[in-house]
């Protein structure tokens, strides 16, 4: 089958078709909406900064949370010495 | 002088437009109301289907603004850049879908397209060289489309599929040469 299909002398689009379609403002608008820097995008309406944003945010807490803590370290010998000593003394 | 070609006074009101535009965006709103219909129509006849077009169109304008901060005024009317981001378009959509596209023929410009290609004018001849077309492919189509059934000049042929005017004068009589073989071997000659 051809990727085309031919149409004879077909009827072309009357003006009022035309002008119906035309909206420069909606253009404009894309146009502002699509090259606004993003800082000066409240973060609601952008969900994808804001995903971002929470996902960077819930790491650092888990991180903060729960990777900070370190195993327990082994008592100090000296300290368990000392602890002796005051045990022995009268 | 064909009606798509523009003289050097109004090419340069076309550049001050351009540059206007590049300062404040909604000074776009003049180029987007001198080619809106040109544009509109230009696509309607390669989808045949209104809302389709205009989608597109609003499309085509829109990039249009997004490259305007990188268009360089080369002598060339703005309107060859919007006619190639249309055909950029028009082959993206076609390929998302995977539908036939369509193609506008006119009768007199067949025959036409049939004297150049030194051919004999019949219901025949009309008849191979359908079928002749539809086996080109995408590219060379845009030249036959844009060279014998929109009457553009070779010199836009070219600024629209970004190539000078010899290359594109070179490439449709290649082509030309190319539907004359397809249609010696279907006629059986």
């Amino acid at each position: 089958m051809s990727d085309y299909k031919f149409d004879l002398n077909p009827k072309e689009p009357s003006d009022e078709q035309i002008t119906r379609h035309k909206d420069f403002n909606k253009v404009l608008q894309n146009y502002q909406k699509m090259t606004r820097p993003l800082y000066k995008t409240p973060l609601y309406k952008n969900p994808k900064v804001f995903l971002w944003l929470f996902l960077i945010l819930l790491v650092i807490y888990l991180v903060v949370e729960f990777g900070g803590e370190s195993p327990e370290t082994p008592p100090n010998k000296s300290d368990s010495m000392n602890a002796k000593i005051d045990t022995l003394k009268p | 002088m064909n009606e798509h070609h523009k003289s050097t006074h109004d090419l340069e009101i076309e550049r001050s437009q351009v540059e206007a535009a590049k300062a404040d965006p909604a000074k776009f709103n003049v180029l987007y109301e001198k080619y809106y219909k040109p544009i509109f129509v230009f696509i309607y006849r390669r989808t045949h289907d209104e809302d389709l077009t205009a989608d597109l169109t609003a499309n085509t304008f829109l990039k249009g603004m997004l490259s305007l901060k990188k268009f360089e005024w080369k002598g060339v009317p703005f309107s060859a850049l919007l006619f190639r981001i249309a055909l950029n378009e028009i082959n993206l959509h076609f390929r998302k879908t995977n539908r036939q596209q369509v193609v506008s023929l006119d009768s007199t410009n067949l025959g036409a397209m049939i004297a150049e290609a030194g051919e004999k004018d019949s219901e025949d001849t009309r008849k191979l060289l359908m079928l002749a077309l539809g086996k080109l492919n995408r590219e060379e189509l845009h030249f036959i489309e844009l060279r014998f059934f929109e009457k553009r000049a070779f010199a836009e042929v070219g600024q629209i599929l970004n190539m000078t005017e010899n290359n594109a004068k070179v490439r449709t009589y290649r082509i030309l040469e190319k539907l004359k073989t397809i249609l010696i071997r279907a006629g059986g000659r």
